[in-house]
């Protein structure tokens, strides 16, 4: 008689199915070690680590040079840069702010740093740096963060005034000088009106070929009418836009597009930002009026000769809108010290001067703008434009508590305005009604 | 031989699906051409040009803007979501399709009923429960709320367990298997073709998720392919050749995931009436 072999061995062997459920186990084990590794921390030990947020992936390439220099001259802290889509900045970063995970430092602009500041959830900067720091900064755009009397930001970048692109060959074809650009005038009154009547011989086809950029486009196209109309858009926290320059402007605007057909059809405009510059850079639009917030691409990519001419006056003058971005602390960092040491460097010459060098944008500290003349000097281009026009009066870029949601309301109605489909009028008080109660919300 | 009106309706049934297959593959064929382009082509060119000369600039920028740490962290919550999906769903819908208790039904049918609930609804709440839970900005709050199943694929699963014969689940109760054996040696391996249409749906879906990893995730720790490649866009320029390599790279690995499950995909239709 035989033992039973192996018997043992097979009541201790697991079961197909409980391997099975091992296998699972270690798997999920495996992947979310994986996931701890990639989540490590690479911040060595005794090293402050502060982050910078912002939208632009141009400037964020500044920046990291920017910062390097920043770390050599403080070896304890390391600043790093997160880039994030301006689709979608402002709505992260009111949740982030509201969750504690925002960076220590971010981009804020105009439109959207009211009710940070109101809530104070922003480094008070006058505070911070000292009463005489913003004497070195470009005065519209500190006055533009300045609310209550206190100053939320450090001035980074600004976008200067608005002026005309122009397409020298464009031009000679319709044997217009460019000299007579800077002294053009629109009105509604067609006998004072030297713009409209120049628009009709650049227009080429109309269908192929446009003379001008007319479109719903805030900083680069109305306000600077709504402006030279006399007019207003916004006071305060509300919007006003409801007035008869602004119509007056609103309307010169819609009749280019819609009547006189010099500019591309609101169809092609109303959702694609990219469109105009395209059509001027292929050649196909005489005149594009935009800011230095183009300059970089227009002088990449044109393969026409090109040049920079005053925007046109309108009825009370040459009005241009200035916009500005700065770099807003954050009031909850857990490091307010390191904080304060970049915020410091962000708002010096040396610091800033970074921004200036490759031409992409203009520094917001005085000092450091030098950088961006001579770049663009040393490529030929003439940028005066763009700062002359400032001499003048300015409207200046709105904002306040509730701009977001009011400007996202008033969109619909002057998407239609623009389109032709709504009488201007009728379009501009629905949209004041939208956005200031979109706003108040 | 083909009658003459045989042949026109052919090339009538021909022209449309032609036309059908032009207006579902020109985005992807345009994006591809477009990630080739160079910036200065498509600013200044049309649309319809063909890269002159074609170029891998566009794909070299995306490694200098951290784009291959947002492929690993998706691809990292993919896997992980897919197989806590896979695990849970299996023993859900075994349990509501084979096991015994009291409410199976009432239970079923409300879990059912949160497929009526549009996702968007319940993004605040899931917010608001990872924010005070300390999870915000983690990668456990990219994947707890998908990884214990969902009710489309508990159903999905249910449906299809139910017409497993019971004989089969009998004999081998017979033979001794308990409840894990039954679904390991039985079920599993003859719902093959639904669980890899599952696991591919799954993937696609977290795939391109967007919305939870934009919300509750910040900074490029835990950036995924969607929200990365939104990022590429700038206030004042689209970026658009960026953006088609991009979405060129992330459609990559959906597309071989198809081909390589294609047959039991077609399976699982032809077997569950999917549509």
């Amino acid at each position: 008689m035989t033992a039973l072999p192996d018997l043992p061995n097979r009541r201790t062997r697991p079961k197909f199915s409980t391997l099975v459920v091992l296998s699972l186990a270690v798997a999920m084990a495996l992947l979310l070690t994986l996931a701890v590794v990639l989540g490590r921390e690479s911040e060595p030990p005794g090293l402050t680590v502060v982050t910078v947020r912002l939208w632009d992936q141009q400037v964020a390439a500044a920046y990291r040079r920017s910062f390097d220099a920043f770390t050599r001259r403080h070896p304890g802290i390391e600043v790093r840069v997160n880039v994030v889509a301006y689709a979608t900045y402002f709505d992260t970063l009111r949740t982030d702010v509201a969750g504690g995970s925002a960076d220590d430092i971010f981009w804020i602009n105009n439109a959207y740093f009211a009710p940070y500041a109101d809530s104070r959830r922003l480094v008070d900067v006058t505070s911070a740096l000292g009463p005489h720091a913003p004497a070195a900064w470009e005065p519209s755009v500190v006055g533009q963060f300045t609310r209550d009397h206190r100053l939320w930001g450090v001035p980074q970048l600004t976008d200067a005034g608005i002026a005309l692109y122009y397409n020298v060959d464009l031009l000679s074809a319709a044997g217009v000088d460019p000299a007579v650009l800077d002294s053009l005038r629109w009105s509604s009154d067609d006998t004072v009106d030297t713009f409209r009547p120049l628009l009709f011989r650049l227009a080429g086809d109309r269908t192929r070929q446009w003379a001008y950029n007319a479109a719903n486009d805030l900083q680069g196209i109305y306000l600077n009418y709504i402006g030279s109309a006399g007019g207003v858009f916004s006071a305060g926290d509300r919007f006003v836009f409801d007035n008869p320059q602004a119509a007056e402007a609103f309307r010169y605007l819609v009749r280019l597009i819609n009547v006189d057909r010099v500019a591309p059809p609101a169809s092609a405009t109303n959702d694609n930002g990219d469109f105009s510059r395209n059509m001027f850079l292929q050649g196909r639009m005489a005149l594009f009026q935009s800011g230095t917030y183009n300059l970089a691409a227009v002088a990449a990519n044109a393969s026409f000769r090109w040049g920079v001419a005053l925007l046109p006056a309108g009825p009370v003058g040459r009005v241009s809108v200035t916009n500005g971005i700065a770099a807003a602390g954050n009031s909850a960092s857990p490091h307010p010290a390191a904080v304060r040491d970049v915020l410091a460097w962000m708002g010096s010459a040396d610091g800033n001067a970074y921004l200036g060098a490759g031409g992409a944008a203009v520094p917001a500290v005085l000092a450091a703008q030098r950088t961006y003349f001579d770049y663009w000097a040393a490529k030929g281009v003439d940028v005066a434009s763009f700062f002359y026009v400032l001499r003048g009066p300015r409207i200046s870029a709105p904002g306040g508590a509730g701009f977001a949601a009011g400007f996202d309301a008033l969109k619909p109605y002057f998407d239609e305005m623009f389109l032709g489909r709504l009488d201007v009028a009728q379009a501009l008080a629905q949209a004041q009604t939208a956005a200031n109660a979109a706003a108040k919300r | 031989m083909t009658s003459p009106s045989r042949a026109a309706s052919d090339a009538a049934i021909y022209s449309m699906l032609g036309v059908g297959a032009i207006i579902t593959l020109a985005p992807f064929v345009f994006g591809v051409v477009t990630s080739f382009t160079s910036a200065r082509q498509f600013a200044t060119g049309t649309p319809l040009q063909m890269p002159d000369p074609p170029t891998v600039a566009n794909y070299t920028g995306l490694a200098e803007v951290g784009f291959g740490r947002a492929i690993a962290v998706t691809a990292l919550m993919t896997a992980v979501i897919v197989l806590g999906q896979l695990t849970f769903s299996v023993l859900a819908a075994y349990a509501f399709a084979r096991l015994t208790f009291r409410g199976r039904d009432a239970i079923f049918w409300v879990y059912i009923a949160t497929l009526m609930v549009p996702p968007t609804v319940t993004i605040v709440p899931l917010y608001l429960m990872m924010a005070q839970a300390g999870l915000r900005n983690t990668f456990w709050a990219l994947v707890l709320p998908f990884v214990f199943g969902s009710p489309y694929a508990i159903f999905l699963l249910r449906e299809y367990f139910r017409t497993i014969p019971p004989d089969l689940i009998n004999a081998a109760r017979l033979d001794g298997a308990s409840t894990l054996d039954v679904l390991v040696h039985v079920v599993v391996p003859v719902s093959k073709p639904i669980l890899v249409t599952l696991a591919l749906i799954t993937v696609v879906s977290q795939w391109n998720n967007f919305m939870w990893p934009l919300v509750i995730t910040s900074g490029p720790k835990w950036r995924v392919l969607t929200v990365a490649t939104a990022g590429l866009q700038s206030q004042y320029n689209g970026q658009w050749t960026l953006v088609m390599a991009a979405t060129t790279v992330a459609i990559v690995p959906l597309i071989v995931a198809f081909v390589a499950f294609q047959r039991h995909i077609v399976r699982s239709i032809v077997v569950t009436g999917l549509k």
